[in-house]
């Protein structure tokens, strides 16, 4: 029993650190990896890996909040738009067929690399749209050095158009979808990326959160296997909120093209091996 | 109330409402795994086989649960420990509806409220299905 403990805690801490310096959560990592080296079926993986994603987002979201690196405005605004996609999604499932989505999902994850690779540091507006102004969006997050930049925030009905997506993604698929709202938050809103993969990290607890809520009312967590799951997720997401201030911003794009390609390569893989 | 002193309130609670409720799951979390190292390692080794061929145990009901944790049974702690870190991002949904409610931030009850509609539907329709 040690031994599959030991193991199962180390993946769940790398997933949790990488999830949290992201954004994306840990379920990227965790299903695969389940699948792959633990040999589990995908359900299991995936009802493992919803609650590795809530305890990557609680562990890391404590010190995100606290430092002022969420915005909490912009996460409430924009899970308005998740929830609808998810809701609509979880309709949805099984009209369209899985395949088409995934392929689709691994397309636009090899789109945001393209993006990713292509912008460099952060775009800093210093004038919001009315809407952004309205809904009071704008923020403030420390430099490297230690000043407060202030930033602004625009075109939120298109953020939120990605954000239906990105639900309707996470009903129709069973992921998270930090991706496209990291990417959501960066290229279209303008966030700076650190606030992006912050945000993003809160955000995803709730629709995770309620996902597996479903999972564990229907008795589809293997609890042995989630429970060192979410203790490790949960060490690694709160060592990664305390490396997230200190990296510079082209590395963790570097690191966020990596995981896209990853992502891409795994829902291709789901896609066409009928997993 | 003016405004930067509700994104005060929201910036100092909402770290708080996460650290509390995630420190009770990982010490229940913990605890499942202690007893379960100590009194039923086999069982442990069992189920995560029986997981490998997808046979996991299924529905219990709530009540049922609450009765195998005075039991002592580890799995029900576990299960209980889950269902606590689930609650963590619900939790902090409904703080931040009942503190707009307060700051009578009508435009964020709207938002706020959706978001809790939407998931207590979603969870609903989900665990029905």
């Amino acid at each position: 029993m040690l031994e599959i403990l030991i193991d199962l805690l180390a993946l769940a801490v790398g997933a949790g650190f990488i999830g949290a310096i992201s954004g994306l959560g840990g379920g990227v990592f965790i299903v695969p990896a389940l699948v792959i080296f633990a040999h589990m079926p995908m359900k299991v993986a995936v009802g493992a890996s919803l609650i590795s994603v809530v305890a990557t987002s609680a562990g890391a979201s404590v010190a995100f909040v606290r430092d002022g690196w969420t915005n909490l405005k912009v996460a409430m605004v924009l899970e308005c738009a998740t929830v609808t996609g998810a809701v609509i999604g979880a309709y949805l499932a099984g009209v369209v067929p899985t395949v088409v989505l995934e392929l689709l999902f691994a397309a636009m994850m090899l789109q945001s690399a393209y993006f990713t690779v292509t912008k460099r540091g952060d775009d800093i507006l210093t004038k919001g749209d009315p809407l952004a102004e309205r809904l009071e969006l704008a923020g403030e997050v420390p430099d490297l050095s230690g000043n407060l930049i202030h930033y602004e925030v625009v075109n939120v009905p298109q953020g939120g158009a990605l954000m239906v997506v990105a639900g309707l993604m996470s009903g129709l698929l069973g992921i998270g979808s930090g991706a496209l709202k990291v990417m959501a938050m960066d290229y279209i809103m303008h966030l700076p990326l650190k606030v992006s993969s912050a945000t993003s990290n809160f955000m995803i607890g709730v629709t995770a959160g309620a996902g597996a809520l479903v999972f564990l009312a229907r008795g589809d967590v293997a609890t042995t296997i989630a429970a060192p799951v979410a203790i490790g997720v949960t060490a690694g997401a709160l060592a990664g909120s305390r490396v997230l201030p200190h990296l510079k911003v082209e590395s963790l794009r570097i690191v966020f093209v990596i995981i896209l390609l990853l992502i891409a390569a795994e829902m291709g893989w789901r896609a066409l091996s009928g997993i | 109330m003016p405004k930067r002193e509700e994104d005060r309130i929201l910036r100092e609670w909402t770290p708080i409402i996460l650290r509390s409720i995630l420190i009770v799951a990982m010490v229940v979390l913990g605890a499942g795994l202690v007893l379960t190292y100590t009194f039923a390692p086999d069982y442990y080794v069992e189920r995560y086989q029986a997981a490998q061929h997808g046979h996991l145990i299924g529905k219990e009901p709530v009540g049922l649960l609450f009765d195998r944790v005075r039991q002592g049974n580890p799995h029900a702690v576990l299960t209980i420990g889950l269902f606590v870190l689930t609650l963590v991002p619900l939790a902090r949904v409904a703080f931040c509806f009942m503190l707009f409610v307060r700051e009578r931030d009508y435009t964020y009850v709207i938002l706020t409220a959706y978001v809790l509609a939407g998931l207590i539907v979603g969870a609903l329709a989900g665990s029905a299905g």
